[in-house]
């Protein structure tokens, strides 16, 4: 019996096997990096810094935190995998099956989502040792852990695909997500920062997806959380159609 | 009845470089057909646009009649491709290679573990199942590329070198294969360096050259047509000059006076035999070598055969 639904479901699992493959280099290390920030941001520097918001610090740091490492996992995930599979030449293994482009998106999308769900859990498991934050609002914060991870999936995808070295990808991290990431409200509200970032920082998106996952975890935020929905949502589905059309069309992918 | 592939007016280009200049071909349901070429005449650039690994400017191909970019689910459902280099997933082990390309065509798990078991055995693999393809042999990795083809039972099969760098037990194991697969009704469409074996087991031969079909018919035909004998008479007297009967036709006096070749299509013998009885020569022996693929395939490319150095 041969069904396009298994052919779709047979490669969400392949990009999740391959991320569980390498574990120790995908879900590990952000586990310990947020294990380490929490220790020296939360507990260590943060017990000087006034309630943000209106609550402990710690509190305010642990839903970026999370954040921040669902956008690294979910690029991390497809960039390398997509990739990885254009330097194997194993793409050509997938293209050739009957699986439509929009299958072969969303079924890698979803790996990336798989890969995030499993570090932000694993995050917000860290974080318990040192604080226990109730979810305010738990649609919301499911929203935003999904789609955000949807759409630096997405990212990753695109990355991999005007990739022509491993390096490139490296280069997109280090000089646009991170500095965006860093800028966006992981550690800080925007009302702790000066008049002219402020400007700036209404101009990051990822601000709004921060933003909308602290609104989603503590109940509270910078801006208001519909704002946040609709950057998330266009945002998603901007990148969505652009990666769907660059597999319709083989952008570095067919000859 | 709907030819298993249809390639009409093909064309493509490279940048600047036409790849495909009008390309037709068609195959018909269970024949065994060989694609032959010279390096970058087309031969993988054709595949590539059958199976959806490249795209093309113009004409169109449709597999069992439906069209590749339009349907192309279901052409890609219809075949089975091994390509020329190993494109295996790095994160996978052989059985695992096996069972996810079932997976990917739609195969529900027990089918995929079951296909692959018996593909396995088939192919002499079954003791590396837990292996990563990295820790095969170039022939092993050969056999796992036509193995994974062949998973979904493909009504097609493409074969784009299949036998290169391959020793020659395996390769006569692959005919053997092929042959039987063949016979079952699978349609085969194959591409190769060795012309013998395209020879061997083609019942139609297509050739192109710098991006164009210079033929495509029966192989018998294409032989008989592209080719006669090869005759070469060995004189007991060596002969001065040519004789003036044999002036103007493709006749050569070889070996100091000693050998006359031609190539005989049938009027050549005669005239030959009748020009020595009158130069009052005698022959010793004849040669005649039947013509074969490989003369024929040389001719179609007007290729020379170059000494070695």
């Amino acid at each position: 019996m041969m069904s396009s639904w298994t052919g779709f479901r047979t490669l969400i699992w392949r990009e999740v096997f391959r991320f569980l493959s390498v574990i120790s280099q995908t879900v590990f290390p952000p586990l310990v990096s947020s294990f380490l920030f929490i220790l020296i941001f939360g507990l260590s520097l943060g017990t000087r810094i006034d309630e943000v918001q209106g609550m402990p610090y710690l509190h305010f740091l642990i839903p970026g935190m999370i954040m921040m490492h669902v956008i690294e996992g979910a690029y991390a995930n497809t960039s390398s995998s997509l990739f990885i599979s254009r330097w194997a030449n194993n793409i050509e293994e997938l293209l050739v099956t009957p699986l439509s482009y929009f299958e072969m998106v969303l079924a890698m999308l979803l790996g990336g989502l798989a890969r995030s769900l499993v570090t932000a859990f694993g995050v917000w498991g860290v974080s318990l040792f040192f604080a226990r934050v109730p979810v305010a609002h738990p649609a919301a914060t499911l929203f935003f852990l999904i789609f955000v991870s949807l759409i630096f999936s997405a990212a990753g995808m695109i990355a991999a695909l005007f990739s022509e070295e491993f390096e490139h990808l490296t280069l997109a991290t280090t000089f646009f997500i991170t500095p965006l990431v860093f800028l966006g409200g992981v550690f800080h509200s925007i009302t702790m920062v000066p008049a002219s970032l402020k400007v700036l920082t209404s101009w990051n998106p990822i601000f709004y997806m921060v933003d909308g996952m602290r609104y989603g975890m503590l109940g509270t935020s910078d801006v208001e959380s519909a704002t946040c929905v609709t950057v998330v949502l266009v945002i998603f589905t901007g990148l969505f159609l652009y990666t769907v059309y660059l597999f319709r069309t083989g952008y570095k992918l067919r000859k | 009845m709907t030819p298993a592939i249809q390639i009409e007016n093909l064309t493509k280009h490279y940048r600047k470089l036409k790849a495909l200049d009008g390309v037709s071909i068609e195959v018909s349901e269970g024949d065994f057909f060989g694609f032959l070429g010279p390096n970058g005449a087309g031969k993988t650039t054709t595949i590539s646009v059958m199976t959806g690994l490249a795209n093309f400017d113009g004409g169109s191909v449709r597999i069992f009649g439906k069209h590749v970019v339009a349907e192309y689910r279901e052409t890609r459902r219809m075949i089975g491709l091994v390509p020329q280099e190993f494109n295996f997933d790095p994160y996978l082990s052989v059985q695992q290679i096996l069972e996810f390309e079932g997976g990917y065509f739609g195969m529900a798990r027990r089918d995929a573990r079951k296909r692959s078991e018996e593909l396995l055995e088939v192919f002499d693999l079954a003791s590396k199942r837990r292996d990563g393809y990295k820790k095969l042999s170039g022939g092993m990795k050969r056999r796992l590329l036509i193995a994974r083809a062949l998973m979904h039972r493909p009504k097609i099969l493409i074969l784009d070198e299949p036998t290169a760098g391959v020793d020659v037990e395996l390769r006569h194991q692959l005919w053997g294969f092929l042959r039987q697969l063949n016979k079952e009704g699978t349609t085969i469409f194959l591409t190769t360096h060795y012309i013998e074996e395209a020879e061997k087991l083609c019942s139609r031969i297509g050739v192109i050259h710098q991006g164009a079909m210079v033929a495509c018919e029966a192989t018998t035909d294409l032989i008989r047509k592209m080719s006669g004998d090869q005759v070469e008479l060995f004189l007991k007297s060596r002969l001065a000059v040519l004789p003036e009967a044999l002036k103007g036709l493709s006749v050569t006096l070889e070996e100091e006076g000693g050998k006359l070749s031609f190539e005989e299509r049938g009027e050549l013998v005669p005239k030959v035999l009748k020009a020595l009885h009158e130069s009052h020569a005698e022959v010793e022996r004849i040669d005649v070598r039947r013509p074969t693929l490989e003369d024929a395939f040389l001719k179609l490319t007007r290729r020379k055969l170059e000494m070695p150095l």
